[in-house]
């Protein structure tokens, strides 16, 4: 039996299935396109993006977008941008190749910073998504700034625990006294070792003797002679004795002077526990502006990482997580090559954009975007974003054909509702009004150099209810309610490894003379705080060591002095009785 | 449930169809290319146009394609090596990568990703050892236990349901 290769009546179910297929891609094609377009642009920007209508009109290679909302992946109740229309003009035959060539979008009614009512941004695994890549190092980028804080909002100075083993008085004090100690018992002992008691016994026994004697007893005024001389070298002996007294007594004295050098010292140290802010101005801008500056330039560099993750530079083959379905997501890995088509390119864009869009009256422009591929290298010329208007100026460019990307951007706004800032060290709130606002930003390889400014006379203060009161955050607050005008530069310039923060501020120099006349005050009395409580650690230690050396020096020589005028009486006695028998008397 | 009887009916009736058990088994090893690989792909288009138009047995290869969808996501971690390896590190396959990429219609078959490609050229390593496989376990089955199964209450039963006549529609002549 033969057995046919093919099944011919199959083909009229075949037909009938591919024409249901072609009625439903007809039915649905748009919706299909429109969640697709939604997934990937989530996907991409690592916030959601909505679309309300997509239609696709293959005949005329139409693809036209209404309603697109873009949320901010920063800010959680803030679109990044919504557009009323965006109408693409596709080539068709790309798409076999599965990629999309766009000639020319008109995207019409941007308006950026618009607010939403649910939080856009979506979780994203850093592990399993480039956005959610991307964003966890710019957060841990921004992070790395070392920022200071103002602690004298509330008028406190942080006043550390002052660790009794830390102070020198007190050790230096027990050495005193053990000293003292050692110096009374030595002396006591050279007192000891005198033996004057005898000597002075002796002597008064002569001289008794001698009251006796005649002038012809030679015994008794050899004795006596003797007796003289022996006291002699007895009071020798005692000024030896307070020679050396005197040498130890001179530096137990330096040694109690000692102590209050130690003292000194210790008020000192324990200065240096008070946690005086800074008072120098560019940290005070650092510390006040700093968060909000960092904030700006991590979206910056947000964008110009994400642009590079989907637009790198180079022709290797270039593996991306692969799409979200019930099986594996696996990698999908794109094959550039030089004089082909990129797999997404978007030619030309015409953008017209509203600016401060919540205003009675917004202000419309216009833009330009150019060369939006993901395959640079292919493309080979870089992407160009252009704006300009009486009031507006702003410029970017993706340049990532070469091996080393270079990413500029930069955008001056004038007269345009700045938001408010909360000022992170102060209980108030500034907000800025109408101003101009500029940012600049380039990354050359890992090389950044970056500027955001901020300029308005028309700053209104609001001051926090909920913060404490103080006396200084009252006086910081009356010295800056009265500033009306703002000029703030913040720069960061280095490599994205190791970059340098600077900021400035007109603020920076009222504040830190307010701070200074606060801190006067308030770091003098922390002083006084620490100085008594030196003082009650110290003290009992060091006042019985400066009386045992007082009274050890009164002791010793009120001792010395009284055998001294012992051995000079004597002395004196024996010399005078000495004289009266030795006198020649004339008859 | 209703899948399942759906499922037993396509094998019971795969198994005792006239068809031969070359066209059953060639109906299995192209339903397993389609569940092994990841069923919305283009080339599973043709996979599915080839069923239809050659003269194997539809339902074994929707019984192939029922059986194999499970054991495709088992292998997935295998089939992402395989295409990892042919995509990212064979240099000498790169030329060919480079220019089926940058083909028109081509792109479209998901070539380029590692598990499509990997689960593709798996089954398709594997269609010819399933042919014969398969061919060989028909033909046993129906040497010793089929015809009592044919004889048996729920075999007719089974056939008796109106699935049966669509069903007839793609038997093998």
């Amino acid at each position: 039996m033969s057995v046919r290769i093919f099944r011919w009546r199959a083909i009229g179910p075949l037909l009938v299935f591919l024409g249901v297929g072609g009625v439903l891609w007809w039915l649905f094609a748009d919706r299909i396109a429109r969640r697709s377009a939604e997934k990937i642009g989530t996907a991409i920007v690592g916030a959601k993006v909505e679309i309300q209508s997509l239609h696709i009109d293959l005949a005329n290679g139409d693809v036209t977008i209404g309603g697109l909302t873009v949320a901010s992946p920063h800010e959680a109740l803030k679109n990044l941008f919504q557009a009323d229309e965006l109408v693409a003009d596709i080539d068709v035959l790309p798409l076999l190749e599965k990629k999309v060539v766009i000639d020319r979008l008109a995207a019409n009614g941007l308006r950026f910073g618009t607010p939403r009512e649910t939080d856009g941004r979506v979780p994203t695994d850093p592990s399993a998504s480039v956005s959610g890549r991307v964003m966890n190092e710019a957060r841990d980028w921004a992070q790395g700034f070392q920022v200071p804080a103002l602690q004298l909002a509330t008028g406190k100075i942080d006043v550390g625990t002052l660790d009794p083993r830390k102070l020198s008085a007190i050790p230096a004090a027990e050495a005193l006294s053990a000293r003292a100690d050692s110096s009374r018992k030595v002396w006591q002992t050279g007192l000891d070792s005198l033996r004057l008691g005898p000597t002075v016994d002796s002597a008064t026994a002569t001289l008794a003797r001698l009251k006796t004697a005649r002038a012809t007893d030679l015994g008794a005024l050899n004795e006596a002679r003797r007796a003289i001389d022996q006291l002699k070298q007895a009071r020798n002996r005692v000024t030896t004795l307070d020679r050396s007294v005197t040498g130890g007594m001179t530096a137990l004295r330096a040694g109690v002077a000692g102590l209050d050098s130690a003292k000194q010292r210790d008020y000192a140290f324990a200065r240096g526990l008070l946690k005086l802010p800074t008072l120098d101005a560019p940290e005070i801008g650092l510390a006040l502006f700093a968060p909000t500056a960092v904030s700006q330039f991590q979206r910056a560099l947000y964008w110009t990482q994400l642009a590079k993750a989907h637009m790198p530079p180079g022709l290797q083959p270039r593996a991306d997580v692969g799409p979200p379905r019930r099986r594996r997501s696996g990698s999908t890995v794109r094959f550039p090559r030089e004089q082909a088509l990129p797999g997404f390119l978007l030619r030309t864009a015409e953008l017209s954009f509203l600016l401060d869009p919540t205003a009675a009256q917004p202000k419309k422009y216009a833009g330009r975007l150019t060369g939006l591929t993901s395959d640079p290298a292919v493309y080979g010329r870089p992407t160009l974003f252009e704006a300009s208007a009486p009031a507006v100026t702003a410029g970017a460019m993706l340049d990532h054909v070469h091996a080393t990307a270079r990413d500029t951007a930069g955008a001056t706004v004038q007269d345009v509702k700045l938001p408010p800032i909360q000022l992170p060290s102060l209980p108030m709130t500034l907000d800025p009004g109408r101003g101009t606002a500029q940012l600049g930003f380039a990354l050359r390889g890992d090389t950044i150099r970056a500027r955001w400014s901020i300029r308005s006379t028309h700053v209104q203060w609001a001051r926090d209810s909920a913060a404490p009161r103080s006396t200084g955050a009252d006086l910081l607050w009356r010295t800056l309610s009265g500033i009306s005008d703002l000029q703030v530069d913040a720069g960061v310039t280095g490599t994205l490894s190791h970059p340098r923060l600077v900021v400035r501020s007109n603020l920076d120099e009222a504040i830190a003379a307010r701070l200074r006349t606060m801190l006067g005050e308030e770091a003098a009395g922390a002083e006084r705080r620490l100085r008594a409580e030196v003082d009650r650690q110290v003290d009992p230690a060091i006042a019985p060591v400066r009386a045992r050396v007082t009274t050890l020096q009164t002791d010793i020589t009120k001792r010395l002095a009284d055998q001294r005028a012992r051995l000079d009486q004597a002395q004196k006695d024996l010399e005078a009785r000495l004289r009266e028998l030795t006198r020649i008397r004339v008859p | 449930m209703l899948t399942l009887v759906k499922l037993l009916q396509s094998l019971v009736k795969a198994l005792h169809s006239e068809g031969t058990p070359g066209q059953l088994a060639a109906g299995l090893a192209l339903g397993s290319i389609l569940g092994l690989t990841p069923l919305v792909s283009l080339h599973n288009a043709v996979v599915f146009a080839l069923i239809v138009m050659l003269n194997v047995s539809f339902a074994g290869a929707l019984l192939g394609w029922a059986v194999f969808v499970p054991v495709g996501f088992l292998l997935d971690p295998f089939f992402d090596h395989i295409g990892h390896v042919l995509l990212l590190h064979t240099p000498a396959l790169k030329p060919l990568w480079t220019t089926m990429y940058n083909m028109p219609v081509v792109p479209l078959t998901n070539f380029n990703n590692t598990v499509t490609l990997g689960s593709l050229v798996f089954s398709l390593v594997m269609f010819i050892p399933f042919f014969y496989l398969f061919r060989w376990a028909v033909a046993r089955y129906r040497a010793t236990i089929g015809e009592r199964v044919r004889q048996s209450k729920w075999y007719r039963a089974v056939t008796a349901s109106k699935l049966y006549n669509v069903y007839r529609l793609f038997k093998p002549e």
